[in-house]
């Protein structure tokens, strides 16, 4: 809305701003609004234990 | 048994206001918040009534809860921090500091004929100064483009808390 309609609706009687806010509320009650949906983050990618690259483990000694 | 939801209620909030200072529960109160502002600014909407009050009984509790039974005992519901009036949530707030001088020297005013007082828009401005969340600001903003202020009042009202307006 451009700043001098802002400036209009300002000027307003108190009771008719207050009317008008009483109209929000129940815009606001009759359609509440919507969150947004967001994605859910996907689950940590988990590698069976089959899967899982097979260690030797223990780092062996160093051969000189 | 519930009364009708209302969107506003405000005269009824007023009265019930009005009757707390009669029977002396409070001293005095005004209207702050997002209601106050829309005294001086564009309507939009808002989520409760704020209610600054100067308590009577100047102890911990500051008498809330002898005007709370009142209250409830005229059909007022509590839930949380809230006083529900026909669905509506009014929270009354003992005024301090900065708040208590907004409440001395609040507008005179009527709403469809209810006498009642309204922050003044530089004590608006201050507050919102002091409290600065996302909102305070945006309201800031607000009242400095469309309330006609008295820039020498808002200062001294600065000054004297100690206070500065945000870069917007």
């Amino acid at each position: 809305m451009k700043p001098e309609m802002r400036r209009v609706l300002a000027r307003e009687t108190y009771e008719e701003k207050i009317r008008k806010v009483g109209q929000l509320i129940a815009l606001a009650r009759n359609f509440p609004r919507r969150t947004p949906v967001r994605p859910r983050p996907s689950a940590p990618l988990i590698l069976s234990e089959s899967k899982v690259p097979y260690h030797t483990g223990r780092p062996g000694k160093k051969k000189n | 048994m519930n009364e009708p939801l209302s969107p506003l209620p405000l005269a009824d909030v007023l009265r019930a206001a009005n009757g707390l200072v009669e029977a002396r529960l409070i001293e005095d109160y005004a209207l702050g918040g997002a209601l106050a502002a829309i005294h001086y600014v564009e309507p939009f909407a808002t989520y409760d009534a704020d209610i600054f009050f100067i308590p009577s009984d100047k102890g911990l509790t500051a008498g809330m809860p002898a005007f709370y039974a009142r209250l409830k005992s005229q059909g007022w519901q509590v839930d949380g921090e809230h006083l529900m009036l026909k669905g509506f949530p009014v929270q009354f707030l003992a005024a301090q500091g900065l708040t208590e001088e907004a409440v001395h020297e609040a507008r005179r005013i009527k709403f469809e004929g209810i006498p009642t007082k309204v922050f003044r828009a530089e004590h608006i401005v201050a507050i919102a100064a002091s409290v600065r969340r996302k909102k305070d600001l945006a309201r800031i903003e607000q009242l400095l483009q469309q309330a006609e202020l008295d820039q020498t009042l808002l200062e001294k009202i600065l000054q004297r808390h100690k206070l500065k307006l945000p870069k917007l």
